[in-house]
């Protein structure tokens, strides 16, 4: 090759590798935002701003649009552009906006989705910024949006659910069992489910393990501390854990559990209470209305008890935030959106249309989630769910995202099939959910 | 041509003379903006997104911020990641068992396809009807033949062969087989239908030759038809390979993104999902994973390659 040639054909490469150089981000963190985007931001709340949820389209498209309309009723000048993302692939779209201060000026996460960015800083902080609304929520709510080791509470606490225990009263009529006593403690639930999977000949099995779901919640619910004191190390390698492990071993290789239940996710969970495959179904009790559109029988049956909440009493709630970035240029606009969307009225307005529950502690004080006089078990399930938000908290910590989680139900997972004592299995659990989220 | 008027002039490069008339600059144009359109898809969607993963495996970079030289770092934590090699493992096992079947069975399949006689087209698009349908609507009809209360066991239970049902779903060995099943269901019609476009280029002569000397179906098969389509057998194993390496859909779909107990049914594309996916994701990481995949795929290709041409000589 003549020295000419070469270069004709070592440029270009040089060209495409510089390129590819600067564009992934060598130079820096990509993910900080401007810290204050403030001073030629409109004092007062007018202009446009752009709001982003999570997969609410298009169920309650009539809902979000009514409540966009009334705000900019009530706020002349203002407009708001709704966008809504579909759960899947979120996290990545959320990620590359974050990286490019892009993001909507108010954004809809959960807490697992907004922890990394908050610990980035992100968002506004909203003691600072709205220090007097924090009365106004469920306190275990508001706090859901804070970062371990950190100064602020970064969310406006939006939609709430908290778990009840769901029941074939049919089935436990069959099995001997009252059908008046839902299960309260984790004993009685097993135990429950062991007499109605032994006495249906195969038939029908107690309950699914959706491990995915509820393994680490239900640790936390038996008073396991998951994390050290610090945040920073993951510690349920405990007795009481290893016990919990062998309970779920013992129930899975006696049937107590269906036999492709091992790897089955929530959605198999209700298809199989749905198919009045299981007997318990602890779950959210906005299940209740799926179970009825697809299973009027079977929902005929359901009756409702408390969250089982185990040795620590504590129950927890899920938790749905609006969060408002400090790159907004529009942060008057942008965090009176955020309040007005979840105030008192229009959040019990939401929870009228679908069964969740208001952050706002005067709207749970509504007798539509204190009187369930009317004797339905939907009532009953509200009232139930509603009187544990008070003191309900998400005892899910946000470190416990997707990789962590699969690592430690893996464990679990061999543990069950017999290829891992309980001990062992949550040792490595503990081991590979420290060395990832240690990096 | 004078000196004179030579040494004053500006060097150009050679074969493009300076006073070309427009007509020919816009000729020598021409063919570059015919390829303009794939030229900038393939560097967009191709060139660049690999340069970039091979410049960020040699970084920190995560879904959020880092990004960081770390040198060879992420090559030397893949050498000593299990998860890596366990992924690896099955992928190659893959390999192994997915791609004799997709070279041999497409291929009976096409020779009994192959004749034209009546209601044999009915037969081709049935055969070929997995093809067109989506990997993720095949994979859950899978998993609901093969559930433990699933037809697939409940057949074998009625004709006796076994006890208790079979865990397809909930044994890491016999998820990757199910997985590998569907892998080839799925992908016969495919290669039947190349297959087929092969069988038509085997002169007939050669059959009627072979069935006057006497040679049975079988012989005839092994002897004459095989040989007739030995390069596109060839083919078949190189394309199939480079889609098994990459298997990702049939293992994520049948275990409910689990990958089976403890993750033990992992292919390195899912792992490469789940270090390099959500706000947490390694994309750094992720990437010094997909050059082990993309040098993988490039060995087993040459290797494939070069023992084809050994093969034709």
């Amino acid at each position: 090759m003549t020295p000419t040639r070469r270069r004709r054909a070592t440029l270009p490469a040089i060209a495409l590798l510089a390129l590819s150089l600067t564009a992934c981000g060598l130079s820096g963190s990509a993910t900080s935002p401007e810290p204050d985007a403030a001073s030629d931001q409109p004092a007062e709340v007018t202009g446009k701003i752009t709001f982003s949820t999570l997969q609410l389209k298009p169920t309650f498209t009539e809902y979000i649009e009514g409540v966009i309309d009334d705000f900019e009723a009530e706020h002349p000048g203002t407009e708001v552009e709704w966008i809504d993302v579909p759960f899947e692939g979120a996290q990545e779209k959320i990620a590359a906006d974050a990286a490019a201060g892009t993001l909507p000026d108010v954004i809809n996460l959960n807490p697992n989705f907004a922890q990394p960015l908050e610990a980035e800083g992100i968002f506004l902080d909203l003691e600072q910024e709205v220090p007097d609304l924090r009365d106004a929520y469920v306190p275990g709510a508001w706090d859901t949006f804070q970062v371990p080791e950190q100064e602020g509470s970064f969310g406006f606490p939006w939609y709430l659910t908290s778990e009840v225990t769901m029941y074939n009263t049919a089935m436990f009529e069959q099995a001997g069992l009252d059908p008046e006593t839902p299960p309260a403690t984790f004993d009685e639930l097993y135990a429950a489910a062991e007499q109605i999977a032994s006495t249906s000949d195969g038939k029908v099995w107690g309950m699914h393990p959706a491990l995915e779901n509820r393994f680490l919640l239900d640790l936390a619910k038996e008073g396991v501390p998951l994390l050290s004191e610090d945040g920073t190390e993951w510690v349920f390698n405990t007795p009481e854990a290893v016990a919990h492990v062998e309970r779920l071993t013992k129930a899975y290789q006696d049937g107590v559990f269906p036999p492709d239940s091992l790897t089955e996710d929530h959605t198999k969970e209700t298809e199989a209470y749905q198919a009045g495959r299981v007997a318990l179904f602890p779950s959210g009790p906005n299940f209740l209305t799926i179970v009825e559109e697809n299973a009027p029988d079977i929902a005929k049956a359901t009756g409702v008890g408390p969250q089982i909440t185990g040795a620590s009493d504590a129950a927890n709630m899920s938790v749905m935030g609006l969060l408002v970035p400090k790159t907004t240029e529009n942060k008057a606009t942008a965090l009176a959106f955020a309040e007005f969307m979840t105030n008192a009225e229009n959040q019990l307005e939401f929870s009228k249309i679908v069964t969740i529950f208001p952050s706002v502690t005067e709207a749970l004080q509504d007798p539509y989630f204190t009187d369930d006089s009317d004797g339905t078990v939907e009532s009953h399930a509200r009232r139930l769910s509603a009187e544990q938000l008070e003191n309900a908290r998400n005892l899910l910590p946000v470190q416990y995202d997707d990789r962590v989680k699969a690592a430690v139900v893996g464990k679990v997972q061999l543990a069950m099939k017999g290829e891992l004592s309980a001990q062992e299995a949550m040792d490595q659990a503990v081991a590979e959910a420290n060395a990832i989220t240690g990096r | 041509m004078t000196v004179a008027g030579a040494v004053g002039r500006t060097p150009v490069r050679p074969g493009r003379p300076k006073d070309e008339d427009p007509v020919t600059r816009r000729l020598r144009l021409t063919p570059w903006l015919f390829l303009a359109p794939a030229l900038i898809v393939a560097v967009v969607f191709h060139v660049w997104p690999f340069l970039n993963t091979v410049v960020l495996s040699f970084t920190d970079a995560r879904a959020l911020g880092g990004g960081t030289f770390v040198g060879g770092d992420n090559y030397v934590r893949l050498a000593q990641d299990p998860s890596f090699w366990l992924a690896t493992r099955n992928t190659l096992v893959y390999v192994a068992v997915v791609v004799p079947l997709l070279v041999l069975l497409p291929l009976l399949l096409a020779v009994l396809v192959q004749p034209q006689i009546r209601a044999m087209g009915f037969f081709r698009s049935v055969y070929y009807s997995p093809v067109v349908a989506s990997m993720v609507v095949v994979g859950l009809i899978w998993t609901w033949m093969l559930a433990s209360d699933g037809v697939v066991n409940q057949v074998l239970e009625a004709m006796r062969v076994i006890d208790g049902p079979l865990p397809f779903l909930t044994d890491s060995t016999l998820l990757l087989v199910s997985c590998m099943l569907v892998t080839v269901w799925k992908g016969l019609g495919y290669y039947m239908v190349v297959y087929l476009a092969a069988l038509g280029n085997v002169s007939k002569e050669y059959h009627e030759a072979a069935q006057v000397d006497g040679a049975s179906p079988a012989r005839r098969f092994w002897s004459v038809t095989v040989p007739g389509v030995r390069a596109t057998m060839f083919l078949v194993g190189l394309l199939s390979a480079i889609a098994a390496m990459k298997v990702f859909a049939e293992v994520y779909v049948m275990s409910y993104g689990s990958a089976g107990p403890g993750g033990q049914a992992r292919t390195l594309v899912y792992t490469i999902r789940e270090v390099g996916l959500g706000l947490g994701g390694e994309i750094g990481y992720a990437s010094a994973m997909s050059l082990a995949l993309f040098v993988l795929t490039i060995g087993f290709s040459a290797g494939y390659l070069r023992a084809q041409r050994a093969e034709a000589r």
